[in-house]
């Protein structure tokens, strides 16, 4: 795809004068162009409207579930891609990528700019789609981790499950494929699932397949060797499905099982997500043996006007301690945890309240920030996440798959998309005591390499600092603010309150101020991520964090939209955030991961050494300090597992 | 027939005392073995005496002085998690016990899952598998080391890590000579 530019620095030197000009020639040759020329506008003008006929879009036929065919589809031209609707939503899953009718106004990308955007330290296969983590466990000394996978494009299809495995959460080898749609209850597709781990040291492992006929049912798999430290192999149940829809319940909204957990009479019980009108739920499922199924005659919980529940997690946190809690805890000192993706609006939605284990039913502690209409997970490009517990640490460890915010054009053009979330720890935050606290595995610090530390920066109103750092798109930055004068800050005259997230060049008193991230020089392509305060309607300030990527590449296809949310800011804190820089992905963290918003940018000039990193305030009434600790970050070189070593010609490819 | 009796003692006392030549030859054949093993070692002189303590079957190969290292080095470990955990139950300092408890959560997978798997690999000739293990369970015991830098309390386990670190370090130096 490389777009060299004209070169206009060859030397010309001038042919001497002719001293002979070969007028007849001349004379001959001037019909000669006009002919040519005519002929060449007309195929011009004629290319011109057949291009123009061909890119109005096509109806999908009714009865075609299918779409374009999973096992042919390649990379496609692209005018068929203008015509295609957003992938899955005619399979019946939620679009997969947001659809653009300026795909065809891609940017020029160079190799070099697409090769920029691989990630170094974040996981994703070496090529092609990836979007739901799967199953996550710890096995035998060994992470693993399966993720819905296309084997055949950069776009969704054909689903199977990757497997790759870790010892740390952050070195990753490749596995071969642990399954494909190859039985006639997943045919359409290997779907989410999760994995329960059972106290005699099964694995059980539960997830959606796709029909030919798009109905969605749930099946069994548990691995074929229990003694295999790497779990390669997978069985299915021979008598699979295991559930299907029940009565009442549409036949494409019924996915995504969970980890089970035992109730207080010893039977085990899961979740399944999906939507009676537009109301999302939790369908709750016991077993004894997880092979027979009985369905729970009540829901766990159900949230008008959420719509469909994807990828339903629901998980016990300690309410007084940082430890991890397995999945079948309950008791005092424990709240759990509820969580949807919400198929409608694509965003990872949770809230926290107390579970009863006896009535097999869930109640927010806050109803108006109930699942679906209170906090988010992740505020940013985010979806599709899920917990499992480490019993090997006893931590609670959260994976979240990001998608790109570029076209499908883009991503078939660069053969790969998606991108998962460094692993992250889940703790109830007892010092508010309404939300959760994600942050990265404290794994990821293996790889930092050399810092830099700033100690007391002076950043007034209206005014960016450049910070000297080697390299700028491999970083872990903690960084802390405090505003000048803040004892005062109640007496300051603040406009009212800013609700929602939005562009830096929205000014006002007390903000926005922060780091400008992957930004070149001369800052025509910049990432502000960035705390804005405001005071609300009853006087006091709210703090909201935020991300604005308007301004991240000049590519005008890409997706750029500000996100963020607002974060609890406790007296006597200063305002500190994290973030993980690697190339195309951002992870930020704010006020030690009570907000936490994951960005996507694909900048074309801020790249490689061009990329800088500055301090801004665009405050117009307080100036602000920053102490940041700047750490450059290695790369996890994330490989195949040497998997010829262990012989036995297993490993041909499926 | 004085004669004789000389000749026939001269022979049967060459054959009495040149017999223990015949061990002895032997012997030099596999302490060289040793030698020329552990000197392509990052720590030759921690590879030769460990290895020279443990009886080496004559025939050995390099293959039986990778085993041998990959076993010793699972002792190690094991003693050091021992160790700790001792250290852990009678610890009243709770500064000296968090990092000794972090360390023991490195060390317990080692103990129980990667090295058992390397060695099992090992013997199946499976080497990328077995040296991926072993070089895993070096970086624990050297992050379990830096813990206690980090954290600016005196390590109460002297020279362990470094000895199980050093130890797996041999190990994949011997291991990689096999590939």
């Amino acid at each position: 795809m490389e777009n060299s530019p004209s070169n206009t620095n060859a030397p010309y030197t001038l042919l001497p004068e002719d001293p002979f000009p070969a007028r007849p020639l001349a004379s001959f040759r001037r019909p000669l162009k006009v002919f040519g020329a005519t002929v060449a506008s007309v195929v011009f003008l004629m290319s011109l409207v057949g291009l123009i006929i061909n890119q109005s879009p096509v109806p999908p036929a009714k009865n075609d579930h299918h779409g374009s065919d999973p096992l042919t589809s390649k990379a496609t031209s692209f005018s068929e891609d203008a015509e295609r609707l957003p992938t899955g939503v005619s399979e019946g899953v939620s679009a997969k990528s947001y659809p653009s009718v300026r795909d065809r106004l891609s940017y020029n990308w160079t190799n070099a700019m697409f090769s920029w955007q691989r990630t170094a330290y974040h996981f994703q296969p070496e090529k092609n789609w990836m979007n739901d983590p799967d199953g996550p466990l710890y096995y035998m000394g060994w992470y693993h981790l399966f993720y819905q996978y296309n084997p055949d494009s950069a776009v969704w299809g054909n689903i199977t499950w990757g497997h790759a495995v870790s010892k740390d959460l952050i070195h990753w080898l490749y596995l071969p494929l642990a399954m494909v749609p190859d039985r006639w209850f997943d045919i359409g597709g290997v779907w989410t699932g999760s994995a329960t781990l059972l106290p005699d040291g099964r694995i059980v492992m539960l997830y959606t397949g796709d029909m030919a006929n798009s109905v969605q049912v749930q099946n069994l798999a548990y691995p074929a060797n229990l003694s295999d430290p790497l779990l390669l192999d997978w069985v299915k149940y021979p008598d699979n499905p295991v559930i299907v829809p029940p009565a009442g319940i549409e036949y494409d909204e019924f996915r995504d099982p969970t980890t089970a957990w035992i109730g207080p009479n010893g039977t085990w019980r899961l979740l399944i997500g999906t939507k009676v009108n537009s109301t999302g739920m939790a369908l709750i499922y016991e077993t004894t043996n997880f092979t027979t199924y009985e369905a729970a005659p009540g829901v766990l919980h159900a949230v008008n006007g959420t719509g469909m529940w994807e990828c339903v997690d629901f998980y016990p946190v300690s309410t007084n301690s940082s430890e991890g809690l397995e999945t079948s805890v309950v008791g005092p000192g424990v709240k759990h945890v509820l969580k949807a993706s919400l198929d409608d609006l694509k965003m990872d939605y949770y809230a926290i309240g107390t579970y009863d284990p006896v009535s097999d039913t869930w109640t927010p502690d806050d109803p108006e920030a109930d699942v679906g209409i209170g906090l988010l997970v992740d505020y940013g490009r985010y979806y599709a996440s899920k917990t499992f517990f480490d019993q090997n640490t006893g931590r609670r460890i959260l994976w979240g798959w990001i998608n790109e915010t570029d076209t499908d054009y883009d991503d078939l053009a660069k053969g790969w998309a998606s991108v998962q979330t460094i692993p992250r720890v889940v703790t109830f935050d007892n010092k508010t005591g309404s939300n959760i606290l994600e942050w990265p595995v404290e794994e990821v610090e293996s790889l930092r390499l050399d810092s830099t530390e700033f100690d007391d920066i002076l950043v007034e109103a209206g005014s960016v600092v450049a910070l000297n750092i080697s390299s700028a798109t491999q970083l872990d930055i903690s960084v802390e603010f405090e505003i000048e004068g803040s004892d005062a800050l109640e007496a300051l005259e603040v406009p009212e309150a800013i609700i929602e997230c939005a562009t830096t060049q929205n000014r006002s008193t007390l903000g926005p101020f922060g780091l400008l991230v992957l930004a070149d020089e001369s800052l025509s392509e910049l990432t502000p991520i960035y705390f804005h305060i405001a005071k609300s309607t009853n006087g006091s300030l709210t703090t909201l964090f935020c991300a604005d990527e308007t301004r991240s590449s000049k590519a005008s296809e890409i997706f750029k939209k500000v996100y963020g949310g607002p974060v609890p800011v406790l007296n006597d804190e200063k305002f500190t955030m994290r973030l993980l820089v690697d190339h195309s992905i951002i992870e930020s963290f704010a006020q030690g991961g009570r907000t936490v918003i994951t960005s996507r940018v694909y900048p074309t000039e801020a790249i490689y050494g061009a990329a800088k990193l500055f301090l801004f305030n665009n405050a117009t009434g307080v100036n602000v300090t920053a102490s940041l600790e700047i750490w450059q970050m290695n790369s996890a070189f994330i490989h195949p597992f040497p998997l010829e070593e262990l012989g036995g010609g297993r490993f041909s490819q499926k | 027939m004085k004669g004789f009796f000389f000749l026939t003692f001269i022979l049967l006392f060459h054959l009495i005392v040149a017999s223990p030549w015949a061990p002895a030859l032997s012997l030099r054949k596999r302490v060289d073995l040793i030698k020329k093993t552990c000197k392509k070692t990052p720590y030759p002189d921690l590879c030769i005496s460990s290895l020279r303590s443990h009886h080496i079957r004559s025939g050995a190969t390099v293959h039986d002085l990778a085993s041998m290292m990959l076993k010793l080095t699972l002792a190690n470990a094991t003693d050091t998690l021992s160790y700790m955990e001792a250290l852990i139950n009678q610890a009243e300092d709770p500064q000296l016990e968090r990092p000794l408890d972090y360390c023991a959560e490195l060390y317990i997978p080692v103990v129980k899952y990667t090295l058992p798997q390397a060695i099992v690999a090992f013997n199946k000739t499976q080497y990328g598998f077995a040296e991926y293990g072993v070089s895993d369970a070096g970086d624990q015991a050297d992050t379990c080391e830096n813990d206690f830098s980090k954290s600016k309390v005196s390590s109460p386990l002297g020279n362990r890590n470094k000895l199980v670190s050093e130890l797996c370090d041999v190990a994949v130096a011997i291991i990689k000579m096999l590939q």
